[in-house]
C-alpha cells in the first residue's frame, strides 16, 4: 500500500523525475542563503535585492497554484522566501531608521 | 498609415487578451522576477564587499534551473525564460566580482627558482 503511494508520488507530473520538482526544490536555497545571512551585519543587506525577494515571493506563491501542473512546492517555497525577505528588510530598516534616532542625542 | 495602425491595435489586443498576458498571473510572476535582474544591475555599482556570496551562488543555480522550468511549464513561458537567462548572466558576473574580492581568482605567483 505504501509502495503504491510512493510510486504515485514518484511518477507524479510534478514529481522528482521532472524539472517541476527540482527547480522549486532548489529555490529553498535562496531562503536558506537568506537565513544564513541573518547573522551578517545589516549594512551588508541590499535593499533592491530583498525588496525583490519579498514581492516576487508573494506573487509566485499565487502563480504556483495557477499553472499546469499545480505546484504546491513552488507556492510554499516562495511564501517562505517572501518571509525571509521581510525579515531582512525589517533588520535593515530598523538599523537605518531607528538606530539613527538613538545616536542623535549623543551628538547634542 | 491606417493599415499599420490597425495591425498594431490587433497585435496589442492579442497581447492584452493572451492566456499568458497582463490579465494573468503567468505574466506578472515573470515580471516580478525581472526585479532580480534589475536589483542585480543596481548592485553591480556597489562595492564587492556588499555582495552576499550565499545569495549570489544560490541565484546562479536557481536561474539555471528555472530556465529549464520556463521551457517545460504549460503554458511555455518565454518571458520567464528571458528573465532567468538575464539573471543568470548578472548573477554570474556578481559572483565573479565577489570571488575576486575574496581572493579566489588571484593568479598563483610562480615560485622563483634560484
Amino acid at each position: 500500500m505504501a509502495a503504491s503511494k510512493l510510486q504515485a508520488l514518484w511518477n507524479h507530473p510534478a514529481g522528482p523525475k521532472t524539472i517541476h520538482f527540482w527547480a522549486p526544490t532548489f529555490k529553498w536555497g535562496i531562503s536558506i542563503a537568506n537565513i544564513a545571512d541573518f547573522s551578517k551585519p545589516p549594512e551588508k543587506i541590499s535593499y533592491p535585492q530583498q525588496i525583490v525577494v519579498t514581492i516576487s515571493g508573494l506573487i509566485w506563491s499565487r502563480y504556483g497554484l495557477v499553472i499546469t501542473p499545480k505546484n504546491w512546492n513552488l507556492s510554499s517555497v516562495n511564501f517562505a522566501m517572501a518571509g525571509t525577505g521581510i525579515c531582512q528588510l525589517t533588520r535593515k530598516i530598523r538599523q537605518d531608521h531607528f538606530f539613527q534616532a538613538q545616536e542623535a542625542p549623543v551628538e547634542g | 498609415m491606417y493599415l499599420a495602425g490597425k495591425v498594431a491595435m490587433s497585435a496589442f489586443r492579442a497581447f492584452w487578451n493572451s492566456p499568458v498576458g497582463p490579465k494573468t498571473t503567468h505574466f506578472w510572476g515573470p515580471v516580478a522576477n525581472w526585479g532580480f535582474v534589475v536589483a542585480g544591475l543596481v548592485d553591480m555599482n556597489k562595492p564587492p564587499e556588499m555582495i552576499s556570496g550565499n545569495m549570489t551562488a544560490a541565484m546562479c543555480v536557481y536561474s539555471g534551473l528555472f530556465m529549464r522550468f520556463a521551457w517545460m511549464v504549460k503554458p511555455r513561458n518565454y518571458l520567464l525564460l528571458a528573465c532567468h537567462a538575464s539573471n543568470e548572466s548578472v548573477q554570474l558576473y556578481q559572483l565573479s566580482r565577489w570571488a575576486r574580492a575574496q581572493g579566489f581568482l588571484d593568479k598563483k605567483e610562480p615560485e622563483v627558482q634560484q
